[in-house]
């Protein structure tokens, strides 16, 4: 043991700080992955002793596409969610933490309750709130959300006065305003994470900028936009991973309900071609994203 | 500056006390372009306008956030009556505790609530410390095939945990698959090898660093491990300290902070967490399950049978204190250690 170089005895040790997490990935990760990816190509009944299954190629992933109605329509309509949510939950909330880092009275507790929703938003609360109770049986699911957010925005306009002015134009209000729900209860932890940014940028970058008169525009675009880049990277994973474990997400929920189905090789291969499809997308965004990022150093 | 010291103005008159701040800025302006003076107007301006505009919006969104808790707390207290009164929008006109003690009776509260505190709590500690040893793992120490395992970490990470639930459900049930060997030799004894509804289906990934979420938890750790000046630990290793030594007494107490943080997330994690626990738990008492089940307990403790439907405008008095139930212990917690939320993650080394 001691004729070893050091560096190498070292290298034991990472060995042995790693250990307990490996034996656990192997037990409660990697042997599940591997055997999810082999129930989606089988036929599996569960029995005694654990799950029994024939081999039956690519018939999972055929059947799920075309004999399931929902399943194709419930993917197209996530990913187009996800893909024009994603982006305004980023601008949203790089704009709120822009507004959260200047100096005002109540700055403490604007910060607070912009990032409440993190400890709500990834329980069985938030499926309440957001009126969805559908797996429970509830009747009421459609209560919920008349309760909670149409009405309201309805509310206001006629409050304001201009209700009934155009109704494309509410149409659309209304659209946005019942989202507005979810990006803001989506957007704690990214709220964060670029206030954090945000409070990286060196002074000097900031006085340099006043020094040759850059207005707020162009100091947006020229110095904050440049210094996040690296975290717009970061937040867009997490927001794909948290759109995953929403309670509202559809497929999953087609999943959830497959496996209450017996149906686990069925609700394997829908699990993964969801999951390849939403890895590939955050693959090629990375790429593309990482030709615009700006590393100071590198 | 005006007001400390006598200004010059380039004409040589030597401005200064006596001159109001009106008249200083005209002598200022005097010197100044077109431009600059247009420039100042407009950020003026804009320092006048935008306070008001930044007001209405962050309370705006502050609103849309609170809306929810307002409204739990405003249906908590209500009586049933009150629902079908359309004069009643936010404050109740009848006073009553009644629904909220249905609503505790029905999800069976106190012993709901200390079993799931005892099994986060209990879950979340022994998570923070595995992660952290982990991360450290990989932060500090160069070893083959590093990159690769670490791929795993955010293999972790990204992978939901929708797609695994299945098979790791057979690998509690059947033990690894010990379970028919056991059967074989005493049917009885194999018969009690079954780790569904046991707490260990939580406490035994954790124990591996493979809890709820372990995958970021991981990542942030190694990210704050590895920004610790690295004088840190050479002087600890010639001092004679072997390497886990070194961790717990010179690099753990650095991050206390860092623990912290993780071990709140990890806390509220564990007690939002929904799927893992409906998945492994058929019998066992956690708030969110309660509160996902709300509805026929409801029934069956107001009227003793599964089958009754509350009318669901009423219902939504019930599920409402459920959720004011499920939520208050988090937000208490929230508003004493506020500053660890969100310090924490700028501090945890996360950003930069």
């Amino acid at each position: 043991m001691l004729k070893m170089p050091y560096e190498k005895r070292k290298g034991l040790y990472g060995y042995g700080f790693i250990a307990l997490w490996l034996v656990g990935t192997i037990i409660w990760f990697l042997y599940p992955l591997l055997e999810s990816l082999r129930y989606s190509f089988m036929e599996v009944r569960p029995e005694k002793g654990g799950m029994q299954g024939s081999w039956i190629g690519l018939d999972n992933y055929i059947y799920v596409f075309t004999a399931d109605q929902n399943y194709s329509k419930y993917l197209v309509s996530v990913l187009i969610e996800t893909a024009w949510k994603t982006p305004l939950i980023l601008i949203f909330s790089l704009f709120i933490a822009v507004i959260l880092n200047q100096k005002f009275k109540g700055r403490t507790f604007a910060r607070a309750v912009f990032f409440l929703p993190v400890i709500i938003a990834t329980g069985p609360v938030y499926s309440i709130i957001n009126g969805d109770i559908s797996k429970s049986g509830a009747a009421s699911a459609g209560q919920f959300s008349t309760m909670f957010s149409t009405d309201l925005m309805g509310e206001l306009f006629q409050f304001i006065g201009i209700y009934g002015l155009s109704d494309k134009m509410q149409t659309i209000v209304e659209t946005v305003s019942n989202n507005i729900f979810g990006i803001v209860w989506s957007a704690g932890i990214q709220i964060l994470i670029f206030l954090a940014a945000l409070q990286n940028i060196p002074v000097s970058a900031k006085e340099a900028a006043q020094m040759e008169g850059a207005t707020a525009w162009e100091y947006f675009w020229k110095i904050t936009l440049p210094y996040v880049s690296p975290m717009i990277l970061a937040c867009l994973i997490f927001t794909v991973i948290d759109s995953f474990t929403a309670p509202d997400n559809l497929v999953m929920g087609r999943v959830l309900d497959m496996q209450s189905d017996w149906q686990y090789g069925h609700a394997a291969a829908m699990a993964w071609i969801y999951f390849a499809i939403v890895l590939a997308a955050v693959g090629i965004i990375t790429a593309i994203l990482n030709m615009f990022i700006y590393y100071e150093v590198e | 500056m005006a007001k400390e010291r006598p200004v010059v103005a380039p004409d040589g008159v030597v401005v200064g006390g006596g001159l109001s701040k009106k008249e200083i800025r005209k002598i200022h302006e005097r010197n100044m372009n077109q431009e600059e003076i247009a420039y100042l107007r407009r950020k003026e301006a804009i320092e006048k306008v935008w306070p008001i505009a930044r007001f209405f919006i962050l309370f705006g969104l502050c609103f849309i956030i609170l809306y929810p808790l307002i409204y739990m707390v405003s249906c908590a207290f209500r009586a049933q009556d009150d629902m079908n009164d359309p004069t009643v929008m936010w404050i109740p006109r009848h006073f009553t505790l009644k629904i909220l003690k249905q609503t505790m009776d029905a999800m069976d509260f106190w012993p709901t609530f200390g079993n799931t505190l005892l099994l986060n709590i209990g879950c979340s500690l022994v998570q923070v410390v595995t992660c952290a040893i982990t991360g450290y793992g990989f932060a500090r120490f160069r070893f083959k095939g590093k990159n690769l395992l670490f791929a795993l970490v955010l293999m972790q990470i990204l992978v939901p945990s929708q797609i695994i639930a299945i098979p790791q459900y057979m690998e509690f049930r059947y033990c690894l698959g010990l379970q028919p060997l056991i059967e074989k030799l005493d049917p009885a004894l194999g018969a009690k090898f079954n780790l569904i509804d046991s707490p260990l289906t939580m406490y035994l990934p954790a124990l591996m660093a493979n809890g709820i979420r372990a995958g970021l938890m991981i990542f942030i750790f190694r990210q704050f491990f590895r920004g610790l000046p690295k004088e840190l630990e050479d002087a600890a290793y010639l001092d004679g300290c072997g390497p886990f030594r070194t961790f717990v007494q010179v690099m753990v107490p650095n991050a206390s902070s860092s623990f912290l943080t993780v071990f709140l997330f990890s806390v509220v994690w564990y007690w939002n967490d929904f799927y893992v626990s409906s998945t492994f738990f058929t019998q066992n008492k956690t708030m969110a399950l309660m509160l996902k089940n709300l509805n026929t307990r409801l029934s069956l403790v107001l009227f003793n049978s599964a089958t009754v439907e509350i009318s669901p405008r009423e219902q939504i008095l019930w599920m409402e204190a459920g959720c004011l139930l499920a939520v208050l212990p988090l937000l208490i917690m929230y508003i004493f250690l506020q500053k660890y939320f969100t310090e924490g993650i700028e501090r945890s080394g996360l950003v930069g």
